[in-house]
């Protein structure tokens, strides 16, 4: 009987805590009869304030970053109920399925935030409200990045992981991480026209070397050839991908400490069906650098970024003149059904613009192309001079010349690697904006007329996840569907035999004879 | 009734000797050990955990078997960043396998040899001695001999029942332990067949492990079949060779012991064996008491490495800025190249580089960086760098290091400093919340994360200005540090003493006199009125080879210092008629310390 009543005693007393503890920290909205209004909006982080939201986001969770002792949000719209959530501690977390009713009852709306706090004197205030507008076009429900330590050295000896993300929850899962590769990097994960059945993904690693994984829905085939950048045509029967060799150096002052410099490269592609690997002279010429491809959304122009060689094959790192590469936008005419290319053509010359173009994206409704500027050379992610630019393909083809602007959602730092939604409605990019080093996925709403709104930060459960996460996330790719492989199967690939096939063509970017994954390893590492 | 007596007396007896052998384990960790050095690390062990406060750091470990253990052992490590604390928590730690050991013995042999039962403790304390951290690794053991214990009290005569229980027993040791679950499940296959004698028992849990385990491996861990299989071995933990065999001693210890006391028992060898009867008596008895002692004496006597411990001492004093006590610590060391940066560094904020830096050994990567050195070396660097002004190397430095040695509190300081001396206050924000929600170093973070809230410039800390003073601005495409890198930091503040000492101290070790008197105009900046002596030396040897005169502003050379030149000579010219291999002994004895004998042999420190 004894036994009995302790044993109840015990449960009783965890229900309790527990109970305390979650009345605690999340407790009931408050009813909040009286109150003071301060004529400003109240701080919150991160700022979800002014901008556009996709209405399928999911829950924007922010931190009250006002003195107090309980803090409250009423979050409303013109029709459908309001959420109200409320906590002593200043972390409010919005719960999903209300969130959810809001947003879908309110597309094209104001979404607005009255944010209430308790200050020590056991008084309420009011701030005044955050507003955001709800977009009619919904986000694509997935984001693909990598998640790792900001890469200050190459081979890396850190984790990485690539994860792909639900927009609409919190729930993220596991695509492919590099435990079980020692020192090996796992890169450039490129989806054909958003949809999460094609994808293309590199792995360097010292103990299989450099390939290609190729995933087509539940099947993936390891390809034997490292794919630099790639990019699938629209058709799904072809990659383009440029063939690099990128060494890291690094500087002694100034805010970046390392940068990357595009030593030889050129740009080949490759034949799903055949598993062939080709190229033509106009894509891979020797004395120019060649990469960053891109296809049109109809699949019958290549853009990419060419720059004159201004060293020789063999060079120092970095070679003399590396700060004076600056890139052209060229695009190059393409022929699927007969193999036939075109003449390429420069759109955007260095000449003209004075910077460098790297990262051309292109919006799957053919109308719009952005691309990353920035002062000189290659990888704009180290340049803080670099800024996302946006040109209008359709007025190009009517006025017969590629007009660029600058979207509005820059920021004074890094920004780059920006991928268009299925919808073409919402760009996902990494910046550095707000941590430096430890770089940040944004979406950012495009209207009808290619403005560019405020950029939000990619939300997160905790809302103060980003003060103390010390990874990156980058590379930001949006897809309409869940991976259909997962990290065992692409291991288990990864460690297979080589499928014939897929052999890089000679360039001079490309290595001369066969060499055992250690030594092709080293080679690109070293 | 006197026997009952005397049992109970010899009982309390040996009570009080475990109580004193844990007492003098406890402050051997504490006091000799040290268990602080373990926690710093100083670029040595890189399997230290990192431990943060929050729900979502501890999700993470559920994720993959044995994720719990090293939950645990993550957390109560941090304790070892207080001493006497860490010694409390492994003295436990150890006292508790004792325990087990003991229990275990006495359930499958029937008598449990005092000897045997600190071998455990023993090999923990040879690995602290050693300055390893393997407390995960006794975590495991500790959990796979409680369950142990758990499971032959709960197991019944009832065949299917036994099996039941240990069915269940193994998921939740895997769960928790990993691959400590091998233990659990060879010594209940080890009990079932010497103690109850079921044999067909023991065989179906050797066999049904294995399936049981790749199945809770697949289902809730959605591990891939290497993954799965690799678990099955110690070797899934990253560690040395050197470490393995300890590793598998630890393991195996427990075993081989059941097993080699069975044997015995087999042989008449026990205490309630013929064997024993004629042999026990009040010295076998005090043999059994004293050989604990013993053990644990000699292993750890054989085991203790000076080198080692003196190395780890200067980087920890080096990290505190407790330069005089790096100074004291690198007297008792003969000279390694990897704490060669801390010990000049000590040398330069306790004012003594330019004068004594020929006292301690001297290469030219003790002051400069060498790649040849490693990935270890930039531990080091990253704080050389820092103190220099060479801000970006700094943070390049501590971003290997983070890659290397996880996201260490002491690695996060640094980069925050560096962030906050960059006025990248965004990224000095993100490493301070990352520190804010570690145990130790959480109220530093919360202090400077209120600094930069309040003063965003950082204006007002001195360190941060004084960095940004000195910091680089020319920039170059190297890694290493070079002369003209040094210059840069001369360029940009000639004011740089740091910088002025190591660019000197480079010529010197380099024997590049021309570009060592061409700087020695920088002397009005940091020694109006001197002349340091390794420098004075330098200019002597310089005047005598090349039969000159340098002049030095109004500088005298100090009688001193003459005379060390004049005895030196004399011993090496005339006494020893040029001979280096006779003349070694003496002038290693006497001018050991001098730029003169580095001249002759390339050698420095070996008049200490």
């Amino acid at each position: 009987m004894s036994k009995r009543i302790i044993i109840f005693g015990v449960v009783l007393s965890v229900v309790l805590l527990a109970g305390l503890l979650a009345y605690s920290m999340f407790g009931c909205a408050v009813k909040i009869d009286k109150y003071s209004d301060i004529d400003r909006p109240a701080r919150i982080y991160p700022d979800y304030s002014s901008t556009v939201i996709p209405p399928n986001i999911a829950p924007l969770n922010f931190m009250v970053q006002e003195k107090g002792s309980y803090y409250q949000a009423r979050i409303y719209s013109d029709k459908g109920e309001a959420v109200e959530v409320s906590s002593r501690s200043p972390m409010l977390s919005i719960p999903i399925g209300p969130w959810h009713e809001l947003l879908s009852k309110n597309r094209g709306g104001r979404l607005n935030f009255d944010v209430f706090v308790r200050t020590d004197s056991h008084n309420w205030v009011r701030y005044r409200s955050i507003t955001n507008k709800i977009a009619d076009e919904d986000i694509d429900g997935y984001l693909v990045y990598r998640r790792m330590h900001p890469p200050f050295h190459y081979p890396i000896r850190g984790p990485i992981g690539i994860f792909q993300r639900d927009l609409r929850s919190f729930d993220e899962k596991l695509v492919l991480d590099n435990h079980h590769q020692k020192a090996g990097c796992i890169n450039c994960h490129t989806f054909c026209g958003n949809r999460p059945e094609k994808m293309l993904l590199g792995v360097r690693s010292p103990d299989y070397g450099m390939i290609t994984l190729l995933v087509e829905g539940t099947t993936v085939q390891k390809v034997d050839s490292k794919f630099g950048y790639s990019t699938w045509h629209p058709s799904g029967r072809l990659a383009a991908f440029s063939i690099d060799k990128l060494p890291m150096f690094f500087h002694t002052a100034g805010s970046n400490v390392s940068d990357t410099v595009d030593v030889d490269s050129s740009l080949a592609y490759f034949v799903v069906d055949s598993k062939t690997v080709k190229t033509t002279p106009e894509i891979s010429k020797k004395e120019r650098l060649e990469s960053w491809p891109m296809w049109s959304a109809d699949g019958r122009y290549l853009y990419f970024c060419s720059a004159p060689m201004l060293w020789k094959e063999q060079t120092a790192i970095p070679p003399e003149g590396y700060n004076k590469v600056k890139y052209d936008l060229v695009r190059i005419s393409y022929d699927i059904e007969t193999d036939k290319w075109g003449k390429a053509e420069t759109i955007i010359s260095a000449a003209d613009t004075g910077r460098s173009i790297a990262m051309p994206r292109t919006s799957p409704d053919g109308r719009w192309l952005t691309f990353c500027m920035s002062d000189y050379g290659f990888l704009p992610t180290w340049q803080e001079s670099s800024d996302l630019y946006i040109v209008d393909l359709k007025a190009a083809q009517e006025i017969g010349r590629y007009e660029y602007r600058r979207l509005n959602n820059n920021s004074d730092k890094s920004e780059s690697w920006q991928s268009w939604s299925s919808n073409s409605r919402w760009l996902a990019f990494s910046s550095k904006r707000e941590h430096g080093g430890f770089t940040r996925s944004y979406l950012s709403y495009v209207d009808a007329n290619g403005e560019a709104y405020k950029a939000l930060i990619v939300p997160q459960k905790d809302s103060s996840f980003y003060t103390h996460n010390l990874e990156g996330f980058n590379t930001p790719e949006f897809t309409t569907g869940l991976i259909l492989t997962n990290n065992r199967q692409l291991e288990k690939v990864i460690r297979s035999p080589v499928q014939p096939g897929g052999k890089t063509p000679e360039t001079t970017a490309a290595p001369k004879v066969k060499e055992s994954p250690k030594q092709e390893y080293l080679r690109e590492v070293q | 009734m006197r026997l009952l007596h005397r049992l109970s007396g010899w009982a309390a007896g040996t009570t009080a000797l475990s109580l004193l052998f844990f007492l003098l384990y406890y402050l051997y960790l504490w006091m000799a050990v040290d268990l602080r050095l373990i926690y710093h690390g100083a670029g040595i062990i890189s399997n230290f955990p990192v431990f943060y406060l929050g729900w979502d750091f501890f999700l993470g470990f559920l994720s993959y078997p044995g994720g719990l253990i090293d939950y645990v052992s993550a957390f109560l490590s941090q304790f070892f960043c207080i001493g006497w604390a860490g010694a409390l928590i492994a003295t436990a730690q150890a006292w508790l396998l004792w325990l087990y050991t003991g229990a275990i013995l006495k359930l499958v042999n029937g008598w449990r040899p005092r000897w045997v039962c600190v071998l455990l403790p023993v090999f923990l304390a040879v690995l602290y001695t050693q300055c390893a951290y393997q407390f995960a690794t006794a975590m495991v053991l500790l959990t796979a001999f409680g369950f142990v214990c758990l499971y032959v009290k709960t197991s019944l005569k009832s065949k299917p029942v036994s099996f039941l229980v240990f069915m269940v027993l193994s998921l939740v040791v895997y769960a928790i332990a990993g691959n400590g679950y091998l233990l659990f499940a060879g010594l209940c296959a080890i009990y079932e067949l010497l103690v109850r004698r079921q044999w067909s028992m023991s065989v179906i849990f050797l066999v049904t492990a294995p399936i049981l385990l790749y199945t809770e491996d697949i289902l809730i861990f959605e591990a891939s079949i290497v993954e799965a299989l690799t678990r099955f071995s110690p070797f899934y933990m990253e560690a040395g060779s050197g470490m393995m065999m300890v590793i598998y001693i630890l393991y195996l210890s427990l075993p081989v012991a059941v097993l080699g006391l069975w044997l015995l028992g087999l042989i008449g060898i026990s205490p309630s064996g013929r064997f024993s009867r004629s042999v026990t008596g009040k010295v076998s008895r005090v043999i059994g008491l004293t050989l604990p002692f013993v053990v644990a004496v000699v292993a750890v006597s054989f085991s203790y490495n000076s080198n080692l411990k003196t190395m780890l001492e200067i980087d920890y004093y080096g990290s505190l800025s407790m330069w005089p006590e790096v100074l004291q610590a690198a007297n008792r060391h003969p000279g390694h190249k990897f704490i060669s940066k801390t010990v000049n560094r000590a040398m330069y904020h306790t004012g003594h580089l330019a004068d004594d830096m020929f006292f301690y050994p001297q290469g030219v990567e003790g002051l400069f960086m060498d790649r040849r050195v490693g990935f270890a070396a930039f531990w080091e660097l990253s704080d050389v760098f820092l103190d220099l002004g060479q801000i970006n190397l700094a943070e390049y430095a501590s971003f290997l290091c983070i890659e290397t040695y996880g996201e260490r509190p002491i690695i996060l300081r640094r980069l925050a400093l560096i962030n906050m001396v960059k006025g990248n206050i965004g990224a000095a924000r993100v490493c301070l919340g990352a520190l804010s929600r570690t145990m130790f170093d959480a109220s530093w973070a919360r202090s400077r994360l209120e600094e930069i809230e309040s003063d965003p410039d950082l204006s007002t800390d001195k360190e941060v200005q004084y960095l940004r003073s000195v910091m680089v601005e020319k920039d170059r495409t190297a890694l290493s540090i070079e002369p003209k890198m040094l210059m840069d930091l001369l360029d940009k503040n000639r004011q740089n003493r740091m910088a002025f000492e190591y660019l000197m101290g480079f010529y010197l070790l380099r024997g590049q006199f021309d570009l060592f008197l061409g700087n020695l105009g920088r002397l009005d900046d940091f020694y109006p009125v001197r002349v340091p002596r390794a420098y004075e030396e330098a200019i002597l040897f310089y005047n005598y080879i090349n039969r000159t005169r340098i002049e030095l502003n109004g500088r005298e050379i100090s009688q001193e210092s003459r005379e060390r030149f004049n005895g030196f000579m004399n011993t090496f010219l005339e006494k020893y008629q040029s001979n280096k291999n006779e003349a070694y002994k003496e002038l290693a004895r006497n001018y050991g310390d001098s730029y003169l004998f580095y001249c002759i042999y390339k050698q420095s420190g070996m008049k200490n």
